[in-house]
């Protein structure tokens, strides 16, 4: 797997020489990190809506040990921490796009798989390339939070957001995303010969995710561990099958034969 | 041998594009493999270099099977695409780099710097080659191709979309990569290329067509021929080489002849003999040369019909 290190390097190579791909990267986190602190800041001393409270009113029975100003916050802030694994929804299949879209628009693929190296190395190096970046800055953006929600939550708020839930979101279900949006990346960038709009169809993938958000704060749903596990379960049988299809289609024959 | 192929055959959705190629390359042999738009030649090269896969027929490279060595086959194949595919936004030497290390060279940053060097682009190595004009790309092409020092070349119409003057220095450099004991089969449809560079050609159109040096094709096509001058031609004079034995044919032109025969080097000496014998003045006499363009278009011709 030395050469996907190579491949990896060489991506970054790239990204760093395009603006735009480096604001995808870097703007999204700093954005989502901030906002939730600064209205937690905001939302600390003023009362509660009744209405929300309504709203709510099955989770604050739920959540028996937050008071129900707590619940309130609680619920807004996990929509933004929901919001926190769109990236590792966007970022892979973004940069993963521009890589593989960047090679056939530039003709580099024929020489590039002239060298003895294995396709699945290749697509390792890619996936690195597309994954590690997403991974960090949601888990940067994620710490960012929790230091600044540190200060400005109520102890019990506090603990509510640590809860395991969390833990398995970050670090079992952002991966997963990850590897789902890589995927879809090649796929895409097997089909379209322009960055943008596989960008777009990519960006498409968000809205499954931003609808399940929508549910909770719509007071439908109240996300759990377990919730979660089974859409970790769900995720990692979607990330099979993506995967099989990349790699077919991630082949020296087909790549240079029926790529469009 | 270093490149053997037996009946390589290779369909796309059923067409034809190469069909039942057997020929083989000698090693250190400069091989040009000419042929017009269409004719099979990049699909050739893709297969030999393990790129696609062949749709029937079986090929040797340096010994090693291809569709079963297939990685020993890659690490001793060097190729030049018909479009140079670099990547535009990196700079000469990290191109360059980035393949010596998936061809594991042993020492990538010499190796780099020896063919920067070597074709005059150290200062600018590290320059965005999407800057570099088109001949300049072509030149860290090359250089991507023999990074790992290949055995066996692939060059794939290296000046088609060159301005004469890159083409011309392209041209020069590989030759002088002939020196090196290097095999290199040469896709082309220039033919003073073909003719200055090559050992030998295989002329191509789906099927191989013919397969010899640049004399021996002219010689099998049109045979040798010994053009004479003289001050007159007669009827007689015209009849007396006629009546040679080993003469094939005579043909008129003006006060010149032109004689198909087929061992000049022995049979001229007769042929004057009898000429200035038959009252001849004999003016020059001279060997018919055929261009590689006349050889080229009548075998193409001929396997069109
Ligand atoms: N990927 C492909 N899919 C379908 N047909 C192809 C493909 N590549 C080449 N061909 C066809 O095969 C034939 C030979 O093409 P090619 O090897 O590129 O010729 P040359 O390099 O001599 O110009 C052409 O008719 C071409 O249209
Ligand atoms: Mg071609």
């Amino acid at each position: 797997m030395k050469k996907a290190l190579i491949v990896f390097r060489k991506e970054w190579r790239e990204i760093l020489q395009n603006k735009l791909i480096l604001y995808t990267i870097l703007v999204p986190p700093i954005l989502l990190a901030i906002i939730p602190l600064v209205m937690m800041y905001f939302m600390r001393n003023e009362p509660v809506d009744p209405e929300d409270l309504a709203m709510y009113s099955q989770f604050v029975a739920a959540l028996p040990w937050l008071s129900p100003e707590e619940v309130v916050m609680y619920v807004l802030l996990n929509q933004f921490v929901l919001m926190f694994l769109m990236m590792p929804v966007v970022i892979p299949v973004t940069i993963a796009s521009f890589s593989i879209i960047g090679e056939k628009e530039q003709r580099s693929l024929e020489p590039l798989l002239a060298t003895p190296i294995r396709v699945t190395e290749l697509l390792a190096g890619k996936t690195l390339a597309a994954v590690v970046p997403a991974l960090l800055t949601t888990w940067v953006a994620f710490g960012i939070f929790l230091v600044g929600a540190r200060f400005l939550a109520t102890p019990a708020l506090l603990r509510a957001l640590l809860s395991p839930m969390w833990w398995l979101a970050f670090f079992v279900m952002a991966p997963l995303f990850c590897i789902l949006s890589v995927a879809i990346g090649v796929v895409i960038s097997s089909r379209v010969n322009d960055t943008r709009v596989a960008q777009q169809i990519g960006g498409l993938i968000v809205l499954p995710v931003m609808a399940l958000a929508m549910l909770q704060t719509f007071g439908k749903v109240l996300y759990t561990t377990q919730t979660f596990a089974l859409a970790c379960l769900v995720l990692a049988v979607l990330d099979v099958l993506v995967i099989r299809m990349g790699s077919s289609l991630f082949q020296r024959e087909t790549i240079l034969t029926r790529w469009k | 041998m270093m490149i053997e192929t037996h009946d390589l055959t290779r369909r796309f959705n059923g067409n034809l594009a190469v069909d039942r190629l057997t020929i083989d390359v000698r090693e250190g042999e400069v091989f040009g493999f000419l042929g017009p738009n269409g004719a099979g030649k990049t699909t050739t090269v893709r297969m030999l270099a393990c790129l696609i896969r062949p749709t029937s027929g079986t090929a040797r490279i340096n010994g090693y099977e291809l569709g079963r060595d297939n990685q020993q086959i890659r690490r001793i194949c060097g190729i030049l695409t018909e479009t140079p595919g670099l990547y535009d936004k990196l700079s000469a030497q990290a191109n360059l780099l980035y393949f010596a290390q998936l061809y594991d060279v042993e020492n990538p940053e010499a190796q780099v710097r020896k063919y920067l060097q070597m074709l005059g682009l150290w200062d600018k190595r590290d320059e965005p080659v999407g800057t570099f004009s088109k001949g300049m790309r072509q030149k860290v092409a090359i250089a991507r191709a023999l990074i790992h020092e290949p055995r066996l070349l692939f060059l794939d119409e290296p000046t088609a979309a060159l301005d004469p003057e890159s083409a011309k220095t392209v041209r020069d450099f590989i030759e002088e990569l002939k020196g090196e004991k290097r095999t290199i089969f040469l896709c082309t449809h220039n033919l003073d290329e073909a003719e200055r560079l090559c050992d030998r050609i295989g002329v191509i159109r789906q099927r191989i067509i013919a397969v010899d040096t640049p004399d021996g094709l002219r010689r099998s096509l049109f045979g040798r021929q010994t053009e004479v001058q003289l001050a007159e031609v007669t009827p007689a004079i015209v009849d007396a080489v006629s009546g040679l034995e080993f003469v094939a044919h005579v043909k008129q032109d003006g006060n010149r002849l032109r004689i198909s025969l087929a061992d000049p080097d022995a049979q001229n000496p007769v042929l004057v003999e009898q000429l200035v014998r038959a009252g001849a003045k004999v003016q020059y006499v001279s060997e018919v040369k055929h261009s590689l363009e006349d050889v080229y278009l009548t075998l193409v011709r001929e396997e069109a019909r």
